[in-house]
């Protein structure tokens, strides 16, 4: 009992909270917020290898997205509020999606003051270089609530070529 | 300029014992004054307006939108940048703030709100005359 309270008051204050409101096990949560700690203290998620560089700056709008795939497909969602599908650009080479566009800022008329701004507005441009080979054809792209979602499924010859290995037991 | 500011203040720190297994976010803002309202919009993309909650508790304005996640289960995630979860944040209002008059829009994942200012406190030009 002794050595339990000793740890916990040696813990850095909060820590400890920090991690029991997270899901999961203690572990990876307490992990995933040293992640965010070190990626907001370094700049956002400019770290990731896939964002451009030369943005770097907090003001400029940079879509987060997320990338998951199955056998048969990809998918890629991007969160882009307060966009209209209008706005949206999504173009495809062979093995590379690209998304563009432009967040307006709402042009509020005289006598606005500001208190607050977290928002960001610009122009962007997003690169996702695609792990596999896509059936360009087939793409599509959904926007619904401020969410991007394209759907691109490989091509047949890639999931021919991609057989699983039946692991025996001896 | 911190006259001004009363009228919405952030409510910090606000311990919620949930029933949902999800990550809540805080979403981005942009808070605005015009003159005879008060704008906040926030950025919860995901969130439709059949699953954004605002409620006014007192002086506190909360905001609780929904997200479902829309990642099916067979997909395996190969780069994550934001997270799947909802969003909640609160403000404080001011008396100043007309609140039977509070209306909230949703479109393309931005939260609109509308706080209307009371006729009291709404600035009023006098012209001077030339006596």
């Amino acid at each position: 009992m002794a050595t339990k309270k000793e740890i916990v008051q040696k813990g850095r204050p909060g820590t400890d909270i920090e991690a029991r409101r997270e899901w999961g096990s203690p572990f990876t949560s307490l992990q995933r917020e040293m992640n965010r700690l070190f990626d907001s203290f370094l700049g956002g998620s400019s770290l990731s290898p896939w964002l451009p560089f030369e943005r770097g700056g907090a003001e400029a709008f940079t879509p987060r997205v997320d990338v998951s795939e199955t056998e048969r497909e990809i998918k890629v969602a991007a969160e882009l509020p307060g966009l209209d599908e209008n706005d949206i650009d999504v173009s495809l080479t062979r093995d590379t999606l690209t998304i563009k566009g432009e967040k307006k800022e709402e042009k509020e008329e005289k006598g606005t003051d500001y208190y607050r701004m977290e928002r960001s507005y610009g122009s962007f441009t997003r690169s996702i270089p695609l792990p596999v080979e896509v059936d360009t054809d087939k793409v599509e792209a959904t926007f619904k609530k401020g969410v991007l979602r394209v759907t691109l499924p490989k091509t047949a010859s890639v999931i021919e070529k991609t057989k699983k290995v039946a692991v025996k037991s001896k | 300029m911190a006259d001004k500011t009363k009228a919405v203040q952030e409510k910090e720190n606000i311990q919620v014992e949930r029933t949902r297994s999800t990550n809540v976010y805080t979403p981005d803002v942009d808070i605005l004054e015009k003159e005879d309202s008060i704008i906040v919009l926030a950025d919860i993309p995901g969130a439709s307006e059949s699953t954004v909650d605002i409620t006014l508790e007192k002086d506190v304005l909360s905001i609780y939108a929904r997200v479902e996640p829309e990642v099916p289960e067979k997909h395996q995630l190969i780069h994550a940048e934001y997270g799947i979860g909802d969003y909640q944040r609160s403000f404080t209002i001011s008396n100043e703030i007309d609140r039977d008059k509070i209306e909230a829009t949703v479109k393309n994942g931005v939260l609109r709100l509308v706080l209307p200012k009371s006729k009291a406190v709404q600035t009023r030009k006098i012209a001077v005359q030339a006596g």
